[in-house]
C-alpha cells in the first residue's frame, strides 16, 4: 500500500496504486467525466441501433443484447486501461471518437448487415492496438529516438502496394482506380493508413531537430536573409513523395493530406510564411501536372466543378450529384435512420467514402452537423494536448497527428459535400474499412499518450515526492 | 510555437465553418431543387432490387431479360447475343446500379417495375406494379447480316432505316462490347473486364462504348455530293445542264493550293457523269458557283447541325457538321472542300443514312427510331410509335432526280458492281482523306428497291474508319460496298 502518512498530511492526494501508477485526484475526475460522456454517447448509439432495427423491420435486433454487452464492454475496457496507463489523458477524445464509430457501425448495420460484422471485429482489433500502442510507448520521446526506423518502415509500407505478388489492383467499387491494397491471401490492408502515422511522426522528429537551421536565415540574397538553401530539401522530398504517390498509386486524397501535414508541420516549427508560400506554389504547379497528366486526377476535377458532363460516364458524375440529391433529401431532421433511399443503393460506395452523404439523408442538417461538431471536438483536444505538451516533439506530433486526422475528415466530407474536389478517402472512424479504423486507433493511442504526459506536468511534477505534495494540495485548494 | 499551434485551431474551426455553411446549403437552401432535380432517383428508380422488363426484337427475339440474382439479392440482367446488340440495348451498370445508354436508358421509366396502368374495372380492385416489355424495330435477320458483314473489320459501323417509317431495321458498330460482363453481379469481374477491353479502346480507331452508329463522325467524302447534287438541283439548276472542264485538278480561289482527283484521275462533264464517276474537281467547282449560302442551306435541310430526333439518350448522339454559311466568303477553298465532303464536313453513320432515306422517300426524312411498341405483361399495347417526318429536306421532282442519278452510280458509276443485277439499287459511294497520313476512310449509302416505280424498302449507310488492314488508298466502293450490299440484300428480301 501507499504511504499512509503523506495522505495524512493532504488528504486530497491518493495513496499510490499498486500496479497501477499514480492516480491523482485530477486524473479520477477526468476519467469520471470520461466514463459520463461514454455513457451519454453510448446511449445515444444504443437507440439508433434500435431505430434502424425498427426502420428496417418492425423489430427490435435479434442481437439487441449482444450490442448492449459489446458496448458496455468497450466502455468498461477503455474505462480500465484509460485508468491504468494513461490516468491523466483528455476526457473527451475517447468518447467522442467511440460515439463516431458507434455511429459509423449503425449506419454500415442498415446498408450493409455484412461489412457491419467486419466493422465489428475492427473495431474490437482496433481497440487492442490502442492498448498494445499505449503499453509500448510509455513516453513520447521513445518515438523520437526510433526516428530513421520509422521512416524506413513508412516507406517500405508506401511502396508495398506497387509490388506485384503482395500488392493488387483495385477488386471493388470502392478501390476504384487506386493501387492502394496489399493482401495475403484473403486479407487485405491498405498500408498507407499506417504509413502516414509513421510519416508523421518522422516529420514531428526532422523538425525539432533540424528546428533552428530551418528557422534562422545564414544566406544573403540581394536584400534578403533566407534559411540555409539545404533546408528546403524536406519540402522539395516531400513535394516529390506526394507526387510519387499520385503517379503511383492514384491516391489523390493520401498525397494532399500528407502536404498539408507536412506544410503545417513546418510552419508550426518554424515560423515562416515563406515554406507555406513555396509549398502552395509547388502544391498548385504538382496539382495541375497531374490533372493533365492522369486521367483519374482530371476525371474528379471534372466530377466536381460539372457532374452533369459526365454523368452518364464510367466512374463519372453520377455519385457527385447523387450524393447531393441524399443531402437534399435529407433536408433539415433528416429521413429517419434506415428510411432513406440511400438503402436503395442510390448512392455508389455509401459505406466507405460516400457515408456522410448517408448520414446527411438519414439524420439530416442536425446529424450531419453533429458529426461536424464531433471532428472540432477531436480537432480541439487534440490540439490542446499540443499545447500542453512538454516537449517540443510532443506538440509536433500532436498537431501533425490532429491535423492528419481532422483534414482528413474535412476534405472527405467536403469532398462529399462538393465543396472540394472528391478525393475518395474514408471518413475518419465512421467509413467502412479495417484498415483506416485500426490505423485511426493507433493515432488516438499517440494523442491520449501525449495527453496524459502534457496534463502530469501541473500536477505531478517530475520533482521529489514532497514538493509534488505540496504544489498538489496548494493547486487543488485555490 | 503555441502561438501557432492556436492559430492551427483557428484555421481548423473555419474549415469546419465553411463545411458548416456548405450543408446548410444543400440541406436547407438548396434541398427544395435538390428535390426536384432529374436525378432524383425517387422519380427514377432503377434499383436491382426490382425486376426489369424485356426488350425484345420485331421479330420476336428477346435481346434482354431479367432473372433473380441466384447468389444474393436482387436481379440480374442478362443480354442475349450481348455484343450484337449492345449499340441498340445499352446496358444496366451493377457497380453504378444505372441504366447506361440505349433503349436501357432511354425507356427505362416503362422497364422499371411501376404501377400497371388501368384498363378496366378489375384492374382497379387488382392494382399491380409491373414492367413493360419494349419492341425494337430491330429486324434479327438484318443485324446478323451487319454484324456478318463487318465481322472482317476491327472497326466500322452501318445502319439500315426503313425511309418510309423511320423504323431502323439494324444499327450495329464495331469495336463494341458485351453488356452481359457490364451487368453481372460481380462488381470484381466487372471492373476488370471495363479496364481491360472497354475503357480506352486503345490501338483502337474508335471506343468499344460509343455507338458508332450515332456517335462517331467522320467526313463524308463523296457522298456529301447527294446534299451537293441536291443543292444544284434546287438553287441553281442550270450548273445541271453545264459541261464542266475536264482536268486532273481544279484551281482554287485564295491560294496557290488546287484540288486534285482521286488517284490523279481527269474527269469532268455534265452533272450525272460528275456524280457517277465521283469528280471530285467538278464538284469543287459546283460548290464554288453555288455559294456557300445555298451549299450550307442544303445541308442544314438534310439534317447536318442538327440534333437527329432518334430515341436514344442524347448524350450518345453526336451532331453532324458542315461548316457556317458565313465562313465560306473569307475561306473559299475551304467551300471546294465542303462540296466534296472533306475538311470540316463530318458525319455520323445515321446522318448519312437518313440522307439515302430522304432520297428515297420523296425528299422527305423520316425521324429514325428503334422502338415500336411498348407492350404491358399481358402483352397489350401500352404505346407505339407513329411515324412522323423529322425534315422536309427537298421536294419530290429533286430527291427523284437525284435517285435516278444514283442509280447510275450503280450501274455507270464508282459503284458498278456491288449489287446484284437484278436488284435496282440507287448508291453513292465516298471516300474521305482525313487524318495525317490521309488515308482513306470507306464510305457508301445505297437505297433500294430504286427502280422506276419501286417504293424502297431500306436505306443502308456504313463507314470503315482507315485502321490497320484497310489498303491506304482503298475505296468506298471497295470496302464499304460489299457491307452495305450484305445488309441491304438482308432487308430487302433478296435471295441471290
Amino acid at each position: 500500500m501507499g504511504p499512509v502518512t503523506l495522505a495524512a498530511v493532504t488528504r486530497r492526494v491518493r495513496p499510490r496504486l499498486v500496479g497501477l501508477g499514480s492516480v491523482t485526484e485530477w486524473a479520477r475526475a477526468r476519467r469520471r467525466t470520461e466514463l459520463g460522456l461514454m455513457f451519454v454517447g453510448g446511449m445515444a448509439v444504443l437507440f439508433a441501433a434500435l431505430l434502424v432495427s425498427l426502420a428496417l423491420s418492425n423489430e427490435l435486433p435479434d442481437n439487441a443484447i449482444e450490442i448492449i454487452v459489446v458496448m458496455i464492454a468497450i466502455a468498461i475496457y477503455v474505462q480500465v486501461v484509460n485508468r491504468w496507463l494513461i490516468p491523466d489523458a483528455d476526457p473527451v477524445i475517447m468518447p467522442v471518437a467511440l460515439v463516431l464509430n458507434g455511429i459509423g457501425y449503425v449506419m454500415i448495420e442498415a446498408l450493409d448487415p455484412g461489412e457491419a460484422g467486419q466493422q465489428v471485429g475492427w473495431t474490437l482489433l482496433g481497440l487492442v492496438v490502442y492498448t498494445a500502442v499505449l503499453y509500448m510507448v510509455k513516453r513520447s520521446r521513445d518515438l523520437e529516438r526510433y526516428r530513421y526506423l520509422l521512416l524506413g518502415v513508412a516507406f517500405v509500407m508506401l511502396v508495398a502496394p506497387l509490388f506485384p505478388v503482395i500488392g493488387r489492383a483495385p477488386g471493388n467499387a470502392n478501390a476504384y482506380g487506386a493501387k492502394l491494397w496489399i493482401s495475403f491471401h484473403s486479407i487485405s490492408f491498405q498500408p498507407i493508413e499506417i504509413a502516414k502515422l509513421l510519416l508523421v511522426l518522422f516529420f514531428a522528429s526532422y523538425f525539432v531537430e533540424k528546428r533552428e537551421l530551418l528557422t534562422i536565415p545564414t544566406r544573403r540574397i540581394g536584400d534578403h536573409l533566407l534559411p540555409d538553401l539545404r533546408a528546403f530539401g524536406p519540402v522539395a522530398v516531400a513535394w516529390v513523395l506526394s507526387l510519387l504517390v499520385i503517379v503511383g498509386e492514384h491516391d489523390i486524397g493520401f498525397s494532399l493530406l500528407l502536404f498539408v501535414v507536412f506544410l503545417s508541420l513546418l510552419w508550426v516549427t518554424t515560423g515562416r510564411w515563406t515554406y507555406v508560400l513555396i509549398g502552395l506554389a509547388l502544391f498548385a504547379a504538382g496539382a495541375f501536372l497531374a490533372s493533365h497528366l492522369l486521367g483519374q486526377v482530371d476525371q474528379r476535377i471534372t466530377n466536381w466543378l460539372n457532374p452533369e458532363s459526365t454523368y452518364k460516364q464510367y466512374g463519372g458524375g453520377y455519385q457527385a450529384i447523387q450524393g447531393e440529391m441524399a443531402f437534399g433529401r435529407g433536408g433539415l431532421w433528416g429521413s429517419g435512420l434506415g428510411l432513406g433511399l440511400v438503402q436503395t443503393g442510390a448512392v455508389p460506395v455509401v459505406t466507405s467514402d460516400f457515408i456522410f452523404a448517408a448520414i446527411g439523408e438519414e439524420l439530416g442538417l442536425v446529424g450531419s452537423v453533429a458529426i461536424v461538431v464531433g471532428y472540432i471536438l477531436l480537432v480541439g483536444s487534440g490540439l490542446r494536448a499540443g499545447l500542453r505538451a512538454r516537449s517540443d516533439f510532443a506538440k509536433l506530433a500532436a498537431v501533425g497527428l490532429t491535423v492528419t486526422l481532422g483534414f482528413q475528415a474535412f476534405i472527405i466530407m467536403g469532398g462529399v459535400t462538393r465543396l472540394l474536389p472528391d478525393t475518395g478517402m474514408t471518413l475518419p472512424l465512421v467509413s467502412y474499412g479495417g484498415s483506416s479504423l485500426v490505423a485511426n486507433y493507433v493515432l488516438l493511442a499517440l494523442l491520449m499518450r501525449i495527453s496524459n504526459e502534457g496534463n502530469q506536468t501541473t500536477t505531478v511534477p517530475p520533482t521529489p515526492r514532497w514538493a509534488a505534495t505540496k504544489s498538489t494540495a496548494s493547486a487543488t485548494s485555490a | 510555437m503555441d502561438k501557432r499551434i492556436r492559430l492551427v485551431a483557428v484555421f481548423s474551426l473555419l474549415c469546419f465553418g465553411v463545411l458548416f455553411l456548405q450543408l446548410n446549403n444543400l440541406q436547407v437552401r438548396q434541398a427544395g431543387a435538390l428535390q426536384h432535380s432529374v436525378h432524383e432517383p425517387s422519380t427514377v428508380t432503377t434499383s436491382w432490387n426490382l425486376p426489369r422488363g424485356d426488350i425484345i426484337t420485331s421479330d420476336g427475339t428477346v435481346l434482354a431479360y431479367s432473372t433473380k440474382n441466384t447468389g444474393g439479392t436482387g436481379y440480374v440482367r442478362h443480354y442475349t447475343n450481348g455484343p450484337l446488340y449492345a449499340d441498340v440495348t445499352g446496358y444496366y451498370d451493377w457497380v453504378q446500379q444505372a441504366v447506361q445508354f440505349g433503349i436501357e436508358d432511354q425507356y427505362n421509366s416503362y422497364l422499371v417495375q411501376h404501377e400497371s396502368s388501368v384498363h378496366n374495372l378489375g384492374d382497379l380492385l387488382t392494382q399491380t406494379k409491373g414492367t413493360d416489355t419494349v419492341e425494337t424495330t430491330i429486324s434479327a435477320k438484318v443485324q446478323a447480316a451487319a454484324a456478318a458483314a463487318l465481322a472482317p473489320y476491327a472497326s466500322g459501323a452501318v445502319v439500315a432505316i426503313d425511309p418510309t417509317t423511320g423504323d431502323v431495321l439494324a444499327m450495329y458498330s464495331k469495336p463494341g462490347y458485351d453488356p452481359n460482363q457490364l451487368s453481372s453481379a460481380d462488381g470484381t469481374a466487372i471492373n476488370k473486364y471495363y479496364a481491360q477491353s472497354v475503357k480506352s479502346g486503345s490501338g483502337l480507331v474508335w471506343a468499344p462504348l460509343n455507338n458508332g452508329v450515332t456517335y462517331n463522325l467522320t467526313a463524308p467524302g463523296s457522298t456529301f455530293k447527294v446534299i451537293t447534287t441536291a443543292a444544284i438541283l434546287d438553287h441553281d439548276p442550270s450548273l445541271a445542264l453545264e459541261n464542266v472542264k475536264y482536268t486532273a485538278a481544279l484551281k482554287l480561289p485564295q491560294t496557290n493550293l488546287q484540288l486534285h482527283n482521286f488517284a490523279g484521275e481527269v474527269c469532268g462533264g455534265t452533272l450525272a457523269v460528275n456524280l457517277w464517276k465521283s469528280c471530285d474537281t467538278a464538284y469543287g467547282q459546283y460548290g464554288l458557283q453555288l455559294g456557300g449560302t445555298n451549299l450550307a442551306a442544303e445541308a442544314d435541310a438534310f439534317g447536318m447541325d442538327k440534333q437527329p430526333p432518334i430515341d436514344l439518350p442524347s448524350a450518345e448522339v453526336s451532331v453532324s457538321q458542315f461548316p457556317a454559311a458565313s465562313t465560306f466568303p473569307s475561306n473559299q477553298p475551304s467551300l471546294a472542300y465542303s462540296a466534296i465532303g472533306q475538311e470540316n464536313v463530318a458525319d455520323t453513320v445515321l446522318q448519312d443514312a437518313l440522307v439515302a432515306a430522304g432520297i428515297a422517300n420523296g425528299g422527305k426524312i423520316m425521324a429514325p427510331h428503334l422502338m415500336a411498341h411498348v407492350l404491358n405483361d399481358q402483352g397489350q399495347v401500352v404505346a407505339s410509335y407513329k411515324p412522323s417526318v423529322w425534315l422536309n429536306a427537298t421536294s419530290i421532282a429533286t430527291a427523284d432526280q437525284v435517285r435516278q442519278l444514283m442509280l447510275g452510280v450503280v450501274t455507270n458509276g464508282t459503284a458498278a458492281g456491288v449489287f446484284p443485277p437484278s436488284l435496282d439499287v440507287a448508291a453513292k459511294t465516298g471516300t474521305a482523306e482525313v487524318g495525317n497520313n490521309n488515308c482513306s476512310s470507306d464510305w457508301m449509302i445505297a437505297t433500294g428497291p430504286a427502280g422506276a416505280g419501286q417504293v424502297p424498302k431500306v436505306a443502308v449507310a456504313a463507314v470503315l474508319p482507315y485502321q490497320p488492314g484497310l489498303s491506304c488508298d482503298g475505296t468506298g466502293a471497295q470496302y464499304a460496298g460489299p457491307i452495305v450490299a450484305k445488309v441491304l440484300e438482308s432487308a430487302v428480301g433478296y435471295a441471290g
